[in-house]
Order: C-alpha cells, then sequence, then structure tokens
C-alpha cells in the first residue's frame, strides 16, 4: 500500500481539527482545578455553548455575537456552579455531576427548534496560502480564528501559571487555601474567577462544535467530549503543555477510529471509545508510582470545599 | 522607634464558649511578652484577632496610639504586624521564593537581594528555589519569619513556635528573636511551654479560659508560680520512682533494617535494643530521623523480618498490629486524629478500633453496641476523660481528652508493652501531668513502655533507659541518670559523645 504525504497530512489536519475542543475546554477545566475547584460540569458547560452559540448564530446571524454569546452562556452555567460550591458551600462532585445533567437537559429543549437548520459557513484564515506546501500548509493555514486560538491556550496558560503574580496566587489557593487566606488573598475571588474562566473556555469548546467542526445542531452533541477533556486534565498532570500532547493521541483516537472502519479494520467502536479513559487510566498509574512527582503536580486541596471560620 | 500595641476590652464569643472575655493587654517595644496559657486559653483567639484572621465582637487594638482597624489579615500586614502561626501558612509544593514573592510588590530581582540580605544577617541557610515540602520544620518557621521580616515589622507574633523543633533549633530561634526584639521589634510569644516563658521573656500574662489572670514581669515569677496561674490550681509535681531492677526481657530488636523507596521516609539501619519488664526506653530525636518508620515497624503497620522482633519469646516480625495485640502489645500513635481515632466517628465507635479477640465487641458480623458502649463508659471515668457523651464524635474531644481516651483504650486491655510516640504533643500542661502519671503508673505494675518523643524534657522525666535516633541510626543506650538534655542534644544533631 503506497502511502500518499497528502493524504497523512489531511488526518493530521482532522485530528487536529477534532483536538480543538478538547483543548479549549481541558485548559480551562486546568485553570479552574489549579485553584483546587473539580468542576465535572464540563460535559454540561460544552452543550450550553453549543447551542447558545448555535442559536444566536441562527437568531442575530453574527458569527462574532454568536462566538461570544457561548462564551458568556458557559460564563453564566458555571456561576451556578461557583455560587453553589464557593458561596453555599456545596459538595464539587455532586454539583459539577447536576451541572452536566441539567446543562445536557436545558441545551435539549432550547435545541428543539433548532434541529434541522443548516450551519453558516465560518471564515476560515490564510486561506490562499493552503495550497502552496505540500503535506504542510494544509496543517497549518485554512482553519478558523478559533483553530489557532486553541492551539496557542496551552503556551499561554503555561506562561500565565508559571511566569505571573495572578498565575501564583492560583496555584497557592489550589495548594492551600487556608494558607492563602491568612496571607490575604481573597480565595473566594481566585476560586469564583477561576470557575468562570473555565465556563467561558467550555462554552467556547461547544460553540466550536456546533459552529465549525460540525455546523449544525444535534442534540447531545458534545458526545462525551466534556468527560474526554476532564480525563485529558489528569493526564496532563494539570500540566498544559502536555494538554497538546494528551488532545491530539485523544483527538487522534476519533479520526483514527473512522479511518480504520473504512480501511476494514476490525476492532469494536466501543473499545476505542473507551481508550482515552483506559490511557488515562494507565498514565496515573505511572505517574502514582513517584510520589514526590504526583504531590507537586497536583493541586493538593483539589475538590475540597473552603469556608472561613469567624 | 517605639512601638506600642494596646488592646482594650476584646471580647469575642462562639456558641458555647467565650474565648476572649474582655481581654485588655498593652505591650512596649524592646520587650519579649509571653502570653501564656493551655489549650482553649483564648490565647490563640486573640493572638488571630491582632493578625486579623478573626474579627472580635467588641474591643478596639491601639498601634502607637492610632486606632486599627483588622478585617482581614492584609490589614495586620498592612499595620506592620507579622504573624508566624503555629500550623505553618506556607504552600507546600510552591518554591520557597514563590512562598515569599506571592504577598510582596517587589520585583523578583529586589526581593531576591532583600532575602538574601535577611539571611545573611540572621545566618539563615535556606535554598530559595526548592519546594517548601523539602524543608525540614524549622527550616520552614524561618521561611515564615523571613516572609514577616520582608515587611520591616513593627510587631511580631510567635504561635507556639517551639512545638515542631529541636532544642538545637529552639536555642536558635531565641537568639534571632532576642536580635529582633533589640532591634526594635515588638515581640509577643504564645506558649504553653513555662521553660521557655522564663528563659525567653520580659514580661508574662497568662490567660485561663478566656480571662486574663495576670501580667508579670518574668523576674517575680518562676515555673510553679506560672503553672499554677495558668491552670488555676496546685500542680503537684510527679515524679518517677527509680525502677526496681528487672532482668527479665520482654522485647528484644535484633538486626532491624527497613529500605524504604519512598523518598520522605527515612531508612532504618541495624536496630538492635532490648526492654525489660517494668522498664521505659525512651527513644529521642529530631523529628524526621526514622520515629515513624520504627514506630510503624513495632506496631507492625510495617512488616519486617519475623526474628528481627521477639516479644514475651515470640518471634513476632512478621505480625499485623491485630495480631500483635493478642500477644499484649499496645500502641499510641502520634497522629491522635489521623492514626489513632477516626475523627468522624463517635467515641464509643472508636473504641473498638482496636477490637481484641476476647472483647466479643463484634458476633456473627454483628456489632455488639452495648457491650461496646459498656467498655467505652468505663475507659471514660478510669482515664478521666472529660465527657459523659460517648455518642460525641471524636473531633470534638480536645486534644488531651482524646490521647486520654486513647491511652485508655490501649491500656485496659492490660498489655504488657505500649509503645507511644509523642504521646503529649500539643496538650496543655493538665493533661501532660495525666498522661505522665499514666505512663509511669503503668511502669510501676511492671509493665514495659517504649516511649519515641522528640520532647526531651518528657523523656528525661519518664525513661528508665534512652537512646537517640538519628538519620535511622540508634544510639548505644544510656541510663537515664547519666543523661542531660545537653547531651541529648549533641546526638540529636548527630554528635558524639563519649
Amino acid at each position: 500500500m503506497i502511502i500518499d504525504i497528502n493524504f497523512v497530512g489531511l488526518i493530521i489536519t482532522s485530528i487536529m481539527a477534532s483536538a480543538v475542543p478538547l483543548i479549549l475546554a481541558s485548559c480551562g477545566e486546568l485553570i479552574t482545578e489549579r485553584s483546587g475547584v473539580l468542576n465535572l460540569g464540563v460535559e454540561g458547560m460544552m452543550i450550553i455553548g453549543a447551542i447558545s452559540g448555535f442559536a444566536l448564530m441562527t437568531v442575530t446571524g453574527s458569527l462574532f455575537i454568536a462566538v461570544v454569546g457561548a462564551m458568556i452562556a458557559g460564563v453564566l452555567i458555571s456561576t451556578i456552579f461557583a455560587f453553589l460550591t464557593q458561596t453555599l458551600i456545596t459538595n464539587h462532585v455532586a454539583t459539577g455531576l447536576a451541572l452536566t445533567i441539567f446543562g445536557i437537559g436545558i441545551s435539549a429543549m432550547i435545541g428543539k427548534n433548532f434541529v434541522g437548520i443548516p450551519g453558516k459557513e465560518f471564515p476560515v484564515l490564510f486561506k490562499s496560502l493552503k495550497d502552496t506546501i505540500p503535506f504542510l500548509s494544509p496543517i497549518l493555514f485554512g482553519h478558523s480564528i478559533v483553530f489557532y486560538f486553541a492551539f496557542t491556550l496551552p503556551f499561554f496558560t503555561n506562561y500565565f501559571l508559571k511566569k505571573t503574580k495572578l498565575g501564583l496566587i492560583v496555584r497557592a489557593v489550589g495548594d492551600s487555601p487556608e494558607s492563602a487566606s491568612n496571607q490575604g488573598i481573597n480565595v473566594k475571588l481566585v476560586r469564583y474567577s477561576c470557575i468562570l474562566y473555565g465556563g467561558a473556555m467550555c462554552g467556547l469548546a461547544g460553540a466550536y462544535l456546533s459552529m465549525i467542526y460540525t455546523p449544525q445542531w444535534i442534540e447531545n452533541m458534545t458526545g462525551g467530549r466534556g468527560w474526554i477533556a476532564l480525563a485529558l486534565v489528569v493526564f496532563s498532570t494539570w500540566n498544559p503543555i502536555k494538554i497538546l500532547i494528551g488532545a491530539m493521541i485523544f483527538g487522534g483516537l476519533t479520526i483514527i477510529q473512522f479511518h480504520m472502519q473504512a480501511m476494514g479494520v476490525r476492532i469494536p467502536v466501543q473499545f476505542l471509545t473507551a481508550l482515552p479513559y483506559i490511557v488515562t487510566i494507565v498514565v496515573l498509574v505511572v505517574i502514582s508510582r513517584d510520589s514526590r512527582k504526583i504531590r507537586l503536580s497536583t493541586p493538593s486541596s483539589l475538590g475540597k470545599s473552603f469556608y472561613k471560620d469567624n | 522607634m517605639n512601638t506600642n500595641l494596646k488592646i482594650s476590652n476584646i471580647i469575642k464569643i462562639y456558641p458555647g464558649c467565650i474565648a476572649n472575655d474582655n481581654v485588655s493587654l498593652e505591650f512596649e517595644s524592646g520587650k519579649i511578652y509571653a502570653l501564656l496559657g493551655e489549650n482553649g486559653a483564648g490565647k490563640s483567639t486573640l493572638v488571630k484577632i491582632l493578625s486579623g484572621v478573626i474579627i472580635p465582637d467588641q474591643g478596639k487594638i491601639f498601634l502607637n496610639k492610632n486606632i486599627l482597624k483588622l478585617n482581614s489579615p492584609l490589614d495586620a500586614k498592612k499595620n506592620d504586624i507579622g504573624m508566624v502561626f503555629q500550623h505553618f501558612n506556607l504552600f507546600e509544593t510552591l518554591s520557597v521564593f514563590e512562598n515569599l514573592i506571592i504577598d510582596s510588590d517587589e520585583t523578583k530581582e529586589n526581593l531576591r537581594e532583600k532575602i538574601e540580605l535577611i539571611m545573611k544577617k540572621y545566618n539563615f541557610l535556606i535554598n530559595l528555589d526548592v519546594p517548601v515540602l523539602n524543608l525540614s520544620a524549622g527550616q520552614k518557621q524561618k521561611v515564615e519569619i523571613i516572609r514577616c521580616l520582608i515587611r520591616n515589622p513593627k510587631v511580631l507574633i510567635m504561635d507556639e513556635p517551639t512545638s515542631v523543633l529541636t532544642e538545637q533549633e529552639t536555642s536558635e530561634l531565641f537568639l534571632s528573636l532576642k536580635k529582633f526584639s533589640e532591634e526594635g521589634i515588638l515581640i509577643i510569644y504564645i506558649t504553653h511551654k513555662l521553660k521557655e516563658v522564663i528563659r525567653l521573656c520580659d514580661e508574662v500574662a497568662v490567660m485561663r479560659k478566656g480571662k486574663l489572670v495576670s501580667v508579670s514581669e518574668i523576674k517575680n515569677e518562676n515555673i510553679e508560680s506560672l503553672a499554677n496561674k495558668m491552670v488555676g490550681q496546685n500542680l503537684k509535681t510527679i515524679k518517677k520512682k527509680k525502677a526496681k531492677t528487672s532482668t527479665d526481657q520482654l522485647i528484644k530488636i535484633t538486626n532491624l533494617n527497613f529500605i524504604s523507596e519512598d523518598p520522605f521516609e527515612t531508612n532504618l539501619n541495624n536496630i538492635n535494643f532490648s526492654v525489660n519488664r517494668g522498664e521505659c526506653l525512651g527513644i529521642a530525636g529530631i523529628s524526621g530521623n526514622g520515629q515513624s518508620e520504627l514506630f510503624q515497624i513495632l506496631s507492625g503497620e510495617i512488616i519486617s523480618n519475623k526474628n528481627s522482633i521477639e516479644f514475651n519469646k515470640n518471634y513476632i516480625g512478621d505480625l499485623n498490629p491485630q495480631e500483635r495485640r493478642e500477644y499484649l502489645m499496645a500502641f499510641s500513635p502520634e497522629d491522635r486524629l489521623e492514626q489513632a481515632a477516626i475523627p468522624q466517628m463517635k467515641i464509643f465507635e472508636n473504641v473498638a478500633l482496636n477490637n481484641f479477640k476476647s472483647s466479643n465487641f463484634f458476633k456473627n458480623g454483628l456489632i455488639n453496641e452495648n457491650k461496646i458502649k459498656e467498655h467505652a463508659k468505663k475507659i471514660i471515668s478510669d482515664f478521666n476523660v472529660n465527657t459523659d457523651n460517648i455518642e460525641l464524635k471524636s473531633q470534638f474531644l480536645s486534644g488531651g481528652n482524646l490521647q486520654k481516651l486513647i491511652i485508655g483504650r490501649e491500656l485496659i486491655t492490660s498489655p504488657d508493652l505500649l509503645i507511644c510516640f509523642n504521646p503529649t504533643w500539643g496538650l496543655d500542661v493538665g493533661a501532660i501531668n495525666y498522661i505522665h502519671e499514666t505512663l509511669i503508673k503503668i511502669n510501676e505494675q511492671d509493665k514495659s513502655i517504649i516511649l519515641i518523643s522528640t520532647d526531651t524534657d518528657e523523656l528525661l522525666k519518664l525513661s528508665d533507659k534512652i537512646s537517640v535516633i538519628h538519620k535511622g541510626k540508634l544510639s548505644k543506650i544510656m541510663n537515664a541518670e547519666e543523661v542531660t538534655s545537653e547531651k541529648l542534644g549533641v546526638l540529636m544533631g548527630g554528635g558524639e559523645i563519649d
């Protein structure tokens, strides 16, 4: 079998495209988790972003309003989570799960009127350069702005966490909210901000799905990507750069599954769908062998409620 | 420049407890003040108010005659009040430098320079670029102190600073504190250790049950007078009678080695010792030198070579704690709330946790609640645990009461050997006294004790023989009468004595 280099390029491009929502959602969730908050509502926030983006695009006709609106929708739904877990001190896990269920339900309700409506074409950048270099240029050029944003986001996130004062504060809160509070850091404010930022990124990830990746509204169209994004954060051991690698692997598994089916390789689809989770567990087992490393990279207060006693 | 800190009529009430009942005090710079009291006397509440962590219900604070509004720790910092908490407020996974820069407005370069200067001036040696979790307790405390010094504080409050320090580290700390005081920093020193007050401070304020009992100069006080003020009654001093020299060997450890895969644990190197009946063997050492590994091996949490531990002529090195209890061993681990008891469980449920075969606590897999409750009530009355509610969750017991409960739970089966690890850590004088009395009593009943402790006074008071553990190695075993705390200090630091 001769492998066409352009065909390989095409596969890589499609893997990257499928990695975009994973990168966006997990970079957002990574910031949230670094502040010590475990938000399991990623899937719910993504699907809210997806329906909001699609609905706003259909109603207003403006892609810009739709994308920004989807992010705002993500922020709004994550505000519910933030209010419950930070102000009313509810359990992170239960609240996050409820958020996902709520998101899936409400998106299906709003989405009823938008089923079957065709999406709009989303403008791509550097279209003219797309055919200049074989193999490379389809990978590099001719994608939406969200695509480019997603592939630079891990680097910005890394820079933010490691090099900026605010990033240090986020890490400090995740390490020990009690100490942070005693140092005069407003733990609630930091955690609220991180949750809301995570919501915005999940909203954007959802909008990418319904407006760019498959421009239409289908009920439950996130299809478990939120859960993969959550697994990805753990897989990356809370390191944004590793999210990039992980998203390519996890995204690749989906794409390769299509091509393998086309080539007649018979691997059960269910197995391939389960692979990201299996890989995450394997990675967890490997890193857990080094207790020091896991201690240094995991936010110590992850999932624990913090309240000041006065 | 003189600093005058005045607090007047501070009241803080919690449901069911008055933490500060109309407390007024005045401090002047140039002196070191002790704030003395038992656990729960309200001194921690008072300093938390001074550092802005807790807001008082009533009362005012003045710094140099200006009224201070301390609504958050930030306000205290802004007003040059520095505080080193008993439980460090550090971010373990961040580097030392990151810990210091987080609340500083200076550039990295300036701050680093400033820190280097401070470290040079006070002889602190700390690598700024390692994560805090790599540091020893003494080093962590220095990081906290540096954090305060960066801001050129007028007031420095130290909350129970020596509870995690070794003898040497304590001396170093006292030298630094005296230096700070000479430089005009007002120092408030919170403690329940009387010796330290006498050694370090100029004036002492004693608190009891939320009230200020007395303010006096140290030169007019001695340990007994302070202890009596603190407890509010005359404390009887307990002394150990010299044990009859018994030759009946109870436990013998031979060639015990332990190599850990965990970099945070200490390897044990060729440990040999034996304890006779009726004897108390004290094991001194700076925390983290292998004590917790040794305790875990002795208690069976870590299984070792079968022949390395001989107890009552049986080889038991490969038995788990449960099985060792059947041979009449008993254990009181260091961490009361994490290792010895389950905080969310009720008192009587915790009592059942070390269930021994003969107890009949469980029948056909079912819990015999009445039996356990009866047993729990007996422990509570026999061991003076200050509660009558055995349904109470253990986390609501004070440290002293919880320790009495645990020791009681272990002793009520009348074991031949009790192995305890820092049994009085963080307890107040009354509770310490009670625990010490109990330990002496069981020695008198011809039972043996292995006492692993970082408190040298305690070891000298209770032990018949003492050894020091340093970097996983045990020193030779010495008779307690020949040992002084200075000698122990040298051995604990890795030195040699002849």
